[in-house]
Order: C-alpha cells, then structure tokens, then sequence
C-alpha cells in the first residue's frame, strides 16, 4: 500500500486511481436480504392482493346492487330498435343536413397563393384559433412582468405559449378541484361564474386577435379583455346566488317528496 | 401426489352413457376434443357474462327516478354535440379521403416568389375542374368548422353539468386532449392549401415553436420540418393531417366514447 499523495505515473495520486467509495459490486446476502423464495412469495403476494381487492370490489358492487334502493325495471330499457335507432337517425340527418346545407350556401373564400416575401396585413388562423392568437398578443403586460430593471424576462412568443399551458392546465385540473355531487349551476355559482368568465374571456381574447377590425384604442380593448370577464363572473355569480335558494327549495321540495326522510 | 394421470371428468364415459345420434357424437367428441386444448368453456363463460350484461335489468336512471325526463329532453340538444362533433368528423373524413385524391402536397411550381404553387393549383382545380369538386372542399371545410365548435360546445355543457365529477376525471383529460389535438387537425388542415394566410399561421406556428425553451428548436424540426418555411413544412402538415392524427384522434374517441359507455352518461339532477 503505497502513501496517498504519492504520485502516479499520470501525474495523479493513488486517491484519484481508487473507485469512488461506493460498496463493492456485489452484496454478500447477510439477513436483511430476502431470498429468492422470500422474493418469489412477495411477488405472488402483490397479485394475492390484486386478486383480494378485486373480490372485494366485486362484493362491494354486489352489496350495493342489493342495498339500493332503485327499482328494477320490468322491461329490458329503451328499445334500441326502433325507437333509439330511429332517434340517432333523426339526429343524424339533421345534423348532417345542416352541415351540406351550409357547406352549399356558404363555400369557403380562397386566397391569394403563399408569399413569402411580403407579410399581409392582417394574418389570421380560422375562427377557433382566434383566442390563441390573441393570447400572442399579451405583449403590453409582458413588461409588468419584468423583474430586472424594466427588461423583459421572456419573448412575447414564450408568454403566449406559457399562457396556453395555464389555461391548459386550469382545464386539466377542474376535476381535482371541483368534487362532489352537484350537477347545477346554481348549486356551485362560483364555479359556475368561472365557467362563464373563461368563456367570456376566450371571446375578448378572440377579439383582441382581430383588434384590426375593431375601431376601439388598443388601451381600452386590452383592459376590456380582462375586465369583461371578471364581470361575467362577478354578474353570474350574484345572480345565481339570487336564483339559488327558489331552486334549491324547489329542489328540496321534490326530493323530499319523492324520497322521504327514513 | 401421485404422478398417475388424473381423469376427474370422464367425459368419454359420459358420452358413451347418453343415447347420442351420430352428429351428436361427433359434435360433442369434437368439442371435448378443442376444450381438453383451447379451455373454450372459458370463452363460453365470458359470452354467457356478456349477454347477461347486455341484457341486464338495469335500475331506473336518475332522470327516471326523479321524474326529470321534461328537464332532460329539454336539454337534449346540449346532450348530442358529442355525437355532432362524431358525425362532423366522419363527414370530412369521407370528403378529406375524396379531396386527398387530387390534393398535391408540393411548393413546386412557383417561378417566382407569390407564384401559385403546385399544392395552391391543385386546390384551384379541385374548386375549378373535379366534378362536384367546390361542393366537396367546401363540405370538408364546414365540417372541420362543425366539429370544432361542436368539440368546445360539448366541452362548455360537460363542464356547466358537471359531468366531469368524480368518476370521470380520466374521461374529461381525454377530451382536453382530444380538443387540442382537433385544434392541430384545424391548424394542419389550414396549412394545406399553401395560401397566403396558410403560410403565414404556419410563420407564426414556427415562430411559436422556436420560443419554446429547450425543446423549441427540436419541436420546430419535427412539426415543421425546419426553421423557414417550405416543401418539408407542407408534406409534414400533409403528413399530420392525413395520417398521424387521423389515427390517433380516431384512437382517442373510441377510448372517450367507450368509457362513456362503461360509466354512463351523466345525468343531470
């Protein structure tokens, strides 16, 4: 064993030629150590327990089925022939009638060929991109947002696209938040008021996207983007509020008399 | 244990104790024969399991129960842009095919900047020359435009009845994944024609991507085929638009519409 800091040929030391420090590559089995049947057991256990929840589950679905308090119907549902059949026809039709009927009525505009060496005026996507669009042009309070002495932190491109991911991930995230029962309105009139403010604010930001077209000053617009669906909110919520003890007594009301109170 | 064969079911012995034609022999003999290899009784279990559930005396549904069948069929409407946006999107899947048949995916042609190209001619002779070709273009359009609507539409009643609640969370990131992915078939689709704002949403589109931290300039390669525009950005989009995403989004609305089948619809109160 020669002294550490003598040198080696390459000019290092013994320290530098050693491993790391970590353990070496294989671990004598000492009693902390399953064998492998301890593994093989502990492995057929995981799908004991699989297996054990699945009983379970089925038991409790079964358990439920006999509890409820459902009445079972005496005919086998709605018929799908003809009645649902003849339904989703109906609708089908419709639907497609309407769409030939437009398509005819209203064929599309088509434009000049792509040049790239001269930009249009006015660059526009279809209509259902418009809010995308206008969240590009959130550059006006993309400044606001600087912390380092008035320069801009981002592109205004990357706050356009951070945007996207907010708005993206608020929907993503309804369910974890939102939980419960309630299926109305005018049961949740906060989450409702949001539901109405994010719709409000996709038509704003779809119109700050076409700001050409409107002759109102960019500085109004771009506050009304924002306030307008603060509004909708604001105004939703109160009137749902309002509305929400008639419904909810009405509601009661016929709970009450359908299902009594054991 | 013993290593002798083990024979609980004598099933030969059984057949030779029944008074069987010969077609029956033969059927039972070939049937005891498949099950001693494939287990079919197995698969017999799971059609008989499947026709019970078919057939299930289902309970009364909610609208039933709480006598809200005038509260529901009022809002019906509200209740089928799931299946608008379905039928708008068979609709240009039939006419995209159509169109697909005379559509060029190519920049080539131009001798100048502002030429038409070869993909900008195509779309005039299909809007000039193909039989009923106007009518079909504009059918694909107003499809695309149906289904989108129809797509935010649904998204708005799921959310307004919370029919997103508690067993169904997967459902509703599905369908905020389905929405963004229709959003990318508009967008795709909106390139295509090689128009003057085709090229210039696809500029945006690119500078878009290139903002993107760290993956920006990888996703602007993959999506758009390079940092300027041209050939490899149009046969991507092509690409995207007739091949990709017409897989994966008819992919994402089996699943979506399969597991509105297991869990049901949500009704409202």
């Amino acid at each position: 064993m020669t002294d550490d800091t003598t040198p080696m040929t390459d000019g290092g030391t013994d320290e530098e030629a050693r491993t790391d420090g970590g353990p070496p590559a294989t671990v004598p089995p000492d009693d902390e150590t399953p064998t492998w049947s301890e593994r093989k057991e502990r492995s057929q256990g995981l799908a004991q327990l699989t297996y054990q929840y699945f009983e379970r589950s089925r038991r409790e679905d079964e358990d439920l089925r006999t509890e409820s308090t459902y009445v079972e119907r005496d005919v086998l549902g709605f018929p799908t022939w003809p009645h649902e059949t003849i339904r989703n026809l109906a609708i089908t039709s419709f639907f497609l009638g309407i769409m030939l009927l437009v398509a005819s009525i209203m064929p599309g505009h088509f434009g000049d060929p792509a040049n790239p060496g001269s930009t249009p005026a006015i660059i526009l996507p279809d209509w259902y991109l418009y809010w995308s669009f206008g969240l590009l042009k959130l550059d006006p309070i993309n400044p606001d947002l600087a912390v380092l002495g008035g320069n801009i932190v981002m592109s205004n491109e990357l706050l356009g696209l951070i945007a996207h991911g907010a708005i993206f991930g608020v929907i993503t995230l309804v369910p974890f938040l939102n939980k419960g029962n309630a299926r109305r309105p005018v049961e949740e009139p906060g989450w409702a008021a949001l539901g109405v403010a994010g719709v409000i604010l996709a038509i704003t930001l779809a119109v700050l996207a076409i700001q050409n077209f409107f002759p109102v000053p960019l500085e109004l617009l771009f506050s009304l983007v924002f306030m307008l669906p603060v509004a909708g909110g604001v105004i939703t919520y109160a009137v749902l509020k309002t509305m929400r003890e008639g419904y909810m007594y009405d509601l009661n009301r016929r709970y009450y008399m359908l299902r009594p109170p054991k | 244990m013993s290593l002798k064969k083990q024979d609980d079911m004598d099933h030969n012995a059984w057949l030779k104790s029944q008074d069987l034609t010969a077609i029956e022999t033969a059927f039972l003999t070939t049937l005891i024969w498949l099950d001693k290899r494939l287990r079919i009784v197995d698969y017999l279990e799971l059609l008989e399991t499947m026709y019970y559930r078919a057939n299930l005396q289902m309970p009364k549904s909610h609208t039933e129960q709480y006598d809200l069948d005038n509260k529901f069929w009022y809002w019906y409407p509200l209740y089928s842009l799931g299946s608008l946006s379905i039928i708008a999107y068979l609709l240009a899947a039939v006419s995209g095919a159509l169109l697909g048949f005379y559509y060029a995916p190519s920049t080539a042609g131009a001798a100048a900047q502002g030429d038409p190209t070869a993909a900008y001619d195509s779309m005039v002779m299909i809007m000039t020359d193909v039989q009923f070709g106007f009518m079909l273009r504009s059918i694909h359009r107003w499809s695309a435009q149906f289904m989108v609507a129809a797509v935010f539409l649904h998204m708005l009643r799921v959310y307004f009845t919370g029919a997103y609640k508690e067993p169904r969370e997967v459902n509703w990131i599905l369908g905020v994944v389905l929405i963004a992915l229709t959003l990318l078939f508009g967008f795709s689709g909106y390139v295509l024609p090689w128009k003057q704002l085709s090229f210039w949403a696809a500029q945006i589109g690119v500078e878009l991507a290139l903002a993107t931290p760290i993956i920006g300039e990888w996703a602007a390669q993959l999506l758009f085929g390079g940092f300027t525009l041209g050939q490899a950005t149009l046969v991507r989009m092509y690409i995207l638009h007739v091949f990709v995403l017409p897989f994966v989004v008819t992919a994402l609305i089996a699943i979506h519409v399969g597991i509105v089948w297991v869990q049901g619809i949500a009704e409202p109160h």
